[in-house]
Order: structure tokens, then sequence, then C-alpha cells
């Protein structure tokens, strides 16, 4: 199966990309497929969204069509 | 409760006011404004972005929670994205209100919650 990947902000600017398609299992997490394209990204301070609701980095994805790496927000 | 929730990359500029009933006691308006400063260094302004369909659930279900808490009429929420100069407004937002105490707390416990979990972001370099 594919997954959307997404990137914001710096963590954006560090991968060099907003947006890739990944190839990946649904029995995988996203710390599996993250570590798996970008080896030396620090994930400690991210989080992770799928399907735009934040969850754990060690749960599988399951038929999840996007990934998206959330540094600290800062809006307002 | 009525919920408006719009990003825009244009100035922002307040809706106007309608009032969903004659109940409506309290209108609270907030605006943030880029500062000229932040952490000490002097800035033209900031380079702000979102993941906005995730943004528009979440702000969203953080409007729905409050209003259990801090009934409240009606939510008009505005967040710029793009580059905003300094000294030009960044977030607008509007809570309508029969009266004003759960209308305050209602403000102030929404903008902590969007700093806290809304996918929005400020950088401070050009695009």
């Amino acid at each position: 199966m594919q997954i959307r990947l997404l990137a914001f902000a710096h963590t954006r600017e560090k991968l060099g990309f907003h947006e890739t398609v990944v190839e990946c299992a649904a029995d995988e997490s996203p710390r599996m497929i993250v570590s798996r394209l970008a080896p030396a990204l620090e994930l400690e301070g991210l989080r992770v969204a799928v399907d735009f609701e934040y969850q754990d980095w060690d749960a599988p994805i399951g038929a999840a069509s996007e990934i998206a790496l959330i540094p600290p927000v800062s809006g307002g | 409760m009525e919920i408006s929730i719009r990003f825009t990359r244009e100035a922002i500029v307040a809706p106007p006011e309608v009032l969903p009933s004659r109940e409506i006691g309290a209108c609270l308006e907030f605006q943030g404004i880029v500062r000229e400063t932040e952490g000490g260094v002097a800035l033209a302004g900031l380079l702000y972005e979102a993941h906005e369909p995730m943004a528009v659930l979440h702000l969203e279900r953080i409007f729905r929670q409050l209003s259990s808490a801090h009934p409240c009429a009606a939510v008009t929420f505005i967040h710029r994205l793009g580059w905003v100069p300094t000294g030009e407004a960044s977030l607008f937002v509007r809570v309508l209100a029969a009266h004003r105490g759960p209308a305050l707390r209602f403000m102030a416990e929404a903008i902590d919650r969007m700093k806290a979990d809304a996918p929005i972001w400020k950088m401070t370099k050009p695009e």
C-alpha cells in the first residue's frame, strides 16, 4: 500500500519536501515508516498525526491514507 | 453553536457582526498582532503555515468541547497564512454569548488550546 507523508515548518525544511508518497504495510507504525524514509530525522519533540488525528508513534497505521509530521505548533 | 473557521492569505478583515438571536449580550473580539520583536530579535514579519483540514477538524472539536463548559452562541475564527508583516493581524476570533463570563472564558481557553494543539506554525523568515 501507499501512504501520503506530509511535513510542515522546520521539519519540512529539514526533509526538503512538503509531501511525498511512501510504500508501506498496514502493520507498520509511523516510526518505522519515517525512520526508513529519513533515518537522520530526530523524532524527539515531533508529534505524528494519522488521517488528521494525533496518534502514538508506535501504533500500526492500518488503512490510513496520510501521515503528518507535526513539529511544535505555534499558531496565533 | 455556530462555528466559522477560515484561513486566508489576505489581510484579515473582520466580518460583519451578525447576531444569531436577540439573546446575545456579549460580543468579544480578539486579534493577534505580529510584534516587532520575537525572542529579542527584530522582525519584519512572520511566515505562517498550517495543515488546514486537520486544523479545522481540531479547532471545531475544541470549540464544541468548550461550548459545553462555557455556553456561547457563535465563534468566528480567522487565521492568516503566508507572510504577515509586523503590525498586522495573524488571528481574529469573535465570540458571541448571552453573558460575558462564558464568552471571556471560552475565548481564553480556545486560544490556549489552539496554541497547544492546532497544527499551525509561524516561522521568522520570509517566503
